[in-house]
């Protein structure tokens, strides 16, 4: 099987198991315990932390707060922050961010939404003239998870604080987290991002907190991370997350050209007589999205699965929910939108990989086509 | 004193010389519906009686009880000697705590030395006495404790009367092939023929790749909610993607349906021969759909000997979810895995199709080798 569909999850790195298995087997003290064996986890578990805050250069300046999983880091960064006035986003959110803004709405505070240009990104000006004096939390994707484009969030937080410098600005950074270079800004107040997206496991995830920035807990208890995140720490969780994410780090650059190689080898590949790009050039290497007029994406979707090739879509045969909300915001007409396919890579994707997988994406539409023309 | 459950029986006295039969099948049904629980089932006059459980057991019991067609009531009692200090032992289990209440006595054996309305108020009298709080109203009791003295010394007591599902003993009516869909209607049409005494076997048409596995999963679990009812543990699938495709492929796109159902149909009726089932059974309704057109049935009949029963023919919607509700299948034909892929649903459907029209539309296609390649295909799914 070939897996493209990493930027749902993406196999844990064997390395990454064995650190947690060694959590799991050996140092599976409580790191609240305060005999030698708790000691010697919550010593490592500090290390840990200051690593990945190192990888965004936030060392010294953010603090992190590990949490179960992107959602929730990105849950606890809203309802802490959007609590008065209103929170501005953007249409092309993942989910989590999407969900939770939205629910805004049922506690008083008014969720506004930047529309998205083609590509999913957002442009610096549509999210500005939402922005005034009321607004208390903008959020803006880093990398879109459906299309792979890239926000200059930094440009965007910066204009929103000159606008308006009491406004938190957060930023979902899943999908850009060990795969696009990038350095947290100053003006950057929170960062989320998770660990099975690059290697680690699920349900591990972690949320960059500018120091000083007052936050409140969402889940209350023996007030491990500095009170903002009860519960005794997943551990061996958290070991695989380090882990993943140093190789991930240390061979970022090679394998962010790499990839865009490929990617760009595995679009040029495909017939254009039926696919059409949905992914801009200059977004994040690990993804491509492409539709396939005029066919059903998730019919293709099982089609490339029995053949040996596994994707992502975006949209599904039922009536209801039928086209991704993202994709649509981006203002594609039905037909577009019914076919769409998400095609996502790790850093073991392999040239051979993407040769064989345009072949098996060019005949399976064309068998599609011929089954139901 | 021993907990029991009494059933008694539905319309199985009607039955004249085959009553032997149906209480045959009957007590079967219940021992199925009871498997995997250990217990006993005797059968005195008119009555079954389940004992010998696990207490803890009782409301998985009642529960299993509740489902299975031919029962008319039920109810939880206790099984005692039947001298008088038992009996009132007993009674005062059942008795209500408080409020108005009536002593009934039955009494099976003749020779008990008191009379029915003796021991009525003889055990009334004691319960009054052990609980001043309660009241004796003969005419309009909030409770009623029955007492029936049977012959082998022993004697039942108990409270309340729960209704039971009623109807047939499933399979002493022969046995039927249900097309079950995803959707809200066949599996309640399985169960209005099971209600009636019939053997429901269960066949599902997919289309995969068109449709995923959750929506076969869900068919599954129709078909299981569906067999605490029907007691038959099994599903057949059958796969009519090519000829999905070959209808499309070839003929006028607002037969698209119209054509599928024939072939449906034509399968259906060489698995019900090979399973030994006299007649299908689908969930169709009148005018609910373009297929389901006073033309559109007619035209799938035309393509079988089978009789086609249609429990549901003349049931609104709202009927047909108030069924699905009640019989638990509701809630899991509304999950949103459609059972047909958008791809080939035409536009505008045919409401009207001409018989000639359809024949000469379906002439493109070697129905016979799509029929055969269809049943190739077959998978049987036990659960």
């Amino acid at each position: 099987m070939i897996y493209f569909d990493n930027a749902a999850t993406t196999r844990p790195d064997g390395g990454a198991l064995q650190r947690a298995a060694e959590f799991i087997t050996e140092l599976y003290y409580n790191p609240s315990a305060r005999y030698g064996g708790g000691f010697a986890v919550s010593k490592s578990l500090s290390f840990m932390r200051e690593s990945l805050l190192k990888y965004l250069g936030a060392a010294g300046r953010y603090d992190l707060i590990f949490t179960s999983c992107g959602t929730e880091a990105d849950n606890q960064a809203i309802f802490s922050c959007g609590k008065r006035g209103n929170v501005v986003t953007t249409a092309g959110e993942h989910a989590a961010v999407f969900s939770a803004c939205s629910e805004l709405k049922n506690r008083g505070v008014e969720p506004r939404f930047a529309p998205v240009e083609r590509d999913g990104s957002v442009k610096i000006e549509n999210v500005l003239s939402l922005v005034d004096d009321k607004t208390s939390l903008v959020s803006v994707v880093h990398v879109n998870n459906e299309t792979g484009a890239i926000n200059d969030i930094a440009a965007i937080a910066r204009a929103v604080k000159e606008k308006n410098p009491r406004t938190v600005f957060h930023s979902d950074g899943v999908q850009a987290f060990g795969k696009v270079q990038f350095l947290l800004p100053q003006e950057v107040d929170l960062y989320a991002v998770s660990a099975h997206k690059i290697g680690g496991l699920k349900g591990t995830g972690a949320l960059f907190k500018r120091k000083n920035l007052p936050l409140s807990p969402h889940i209350y208890g023996g007030g491990q991370e500095n009170g903002l995140r009860s519960g005794t720490e997943n551990t061996f969780g958290i070991a695989a997350f380090a882990y993943a994410a140093e190789e991930k780090f240390k061979s970022l650059r090679e394998d962010s050209l790499r990839l865009r190689a490929y990617r760009e080898k595995l679009f040029a590949g495909l017939d254009p007589s039926v696919f059409t790009r949905l992914s801009p050039e200059n977004g994040s290497p690990y993804i491509l999205t492409v539709s396939a007029a005029a066919m059903r994406g998730e019919v293709l979707q099982r089609m490339l699965w029995d053949r040996g090739l596994c994707v992502g879509t975006g949209s599904a045969c039922s009536s209801k929910n039928r086209f991704s909300r993202v994709m649509t915001a981006c203002g594609y007409r039905e037909d577009v939108l019914d076919g769409v396919l998400r095609m996502s890579f790790s850093p073991a994707t392999t040239e051979e990989e993407i040769d064989i997988a345009v072949g098996i994406l060019n005949s399976t539409v064309k068998e599609y086509q011929r089954n139901t023309h | 004193m021993e907990k029991v459950v009494i059933i008694r029986y539905a319309e199985i006295h009607l039955k004249g010389k085959n009553r032997g039969y149906f209480e045959r099948v009957f007590s079967n049904n219940l021992e199925k519906a009871l498997r995997g629980i250990r217990h006993e089932i005797h059968r005195t006059s008119g009555r079954y009686l389940v004992a010998n459980f696990e207490e803890e057991m009782i409301g998985e019991i009642m529960r299993r009880i509740a489902n299975v067609f031919g029962v008319h009531s039920y109810s939880v009692g206790l099984l005692t000697g039947n001298d008088e200090d038992s009996i009132f032992e007993a009674a005062r289990l059942v008795a209500p705590k408080a409020g108005t209440f009536k002593v009934v006595t039955h009494r099976g054996d003749k020779h008990y030395p008191l009379t029915s309305m003796e021991i009525s108020s003889r055990i009334g009298g004691r319960l009054l006495g052990a609980n001043p709080t309660l009241k004796v109203d003969v005419h309009e009791p909030q409770h009623t404790v029955y007492i029936d003295i049977r012959e082998s010394g022993r004697a039942l007591v108990f409270g309340a009367f729960i209704d039971g599902l009623h109807g047939m003993p499933v399979s002493t009516a022969g046995k039927g092939l249900l097309l079950i869909s995803g959707g809200i209607d066949s599996p309640v049409a399985g169960y209005m023929m099971a209600k009636r005494g019939m053997t429901v076997e269960m066949l599902h048409f997919h289309s995969y790749p068109y449709t995923n596995e959750a929506a076969k999963e869900k068919v599954v679990s129709l078909a299981k909610i569906l067999s605490d009812y029907t007691l038959v543990t099994r599903l057949t699938t059958v796969s009519v993607t090519h000829i999905q495709e070959e209808i499309h492929r070839k003929c006028a796109a607002e037969l698209n349906v119209t054509l599928l159902r024939r072939f449906m149909f034509r399968i259906a009726e060489r698995i019900a021969y090979r399973e030994g089932a006299g007649c299908l059974v689908t969930g169709e309704s009148l005018g609910q759909v373009a297929s389901q057109t006073l033309e559109g049935l007619t035209s799938s009949n035309a393509v079988v000997k089978l009789p086609v029963l249609r429990p549901l023919i003349g049931f609104d919607k709202e009927d047909i979810i108030e069924v699905a509700k009640k019989i638990g299948t509701f809630e899991t034909s509304t999950l949103p895995y459609e059972d047909c892929c958008t791809v080939f649903l035409p536009d505008f459907p045919a409401i009207r199709p001409k018989l000639s029209f359809i024949e000469a539309e379906e002439r493109k296609l070697d129905v016979d080798a799509l029929v055969e390649e269809a049943l190739a295909t077959r998978e049987i799914i036990k659960f």
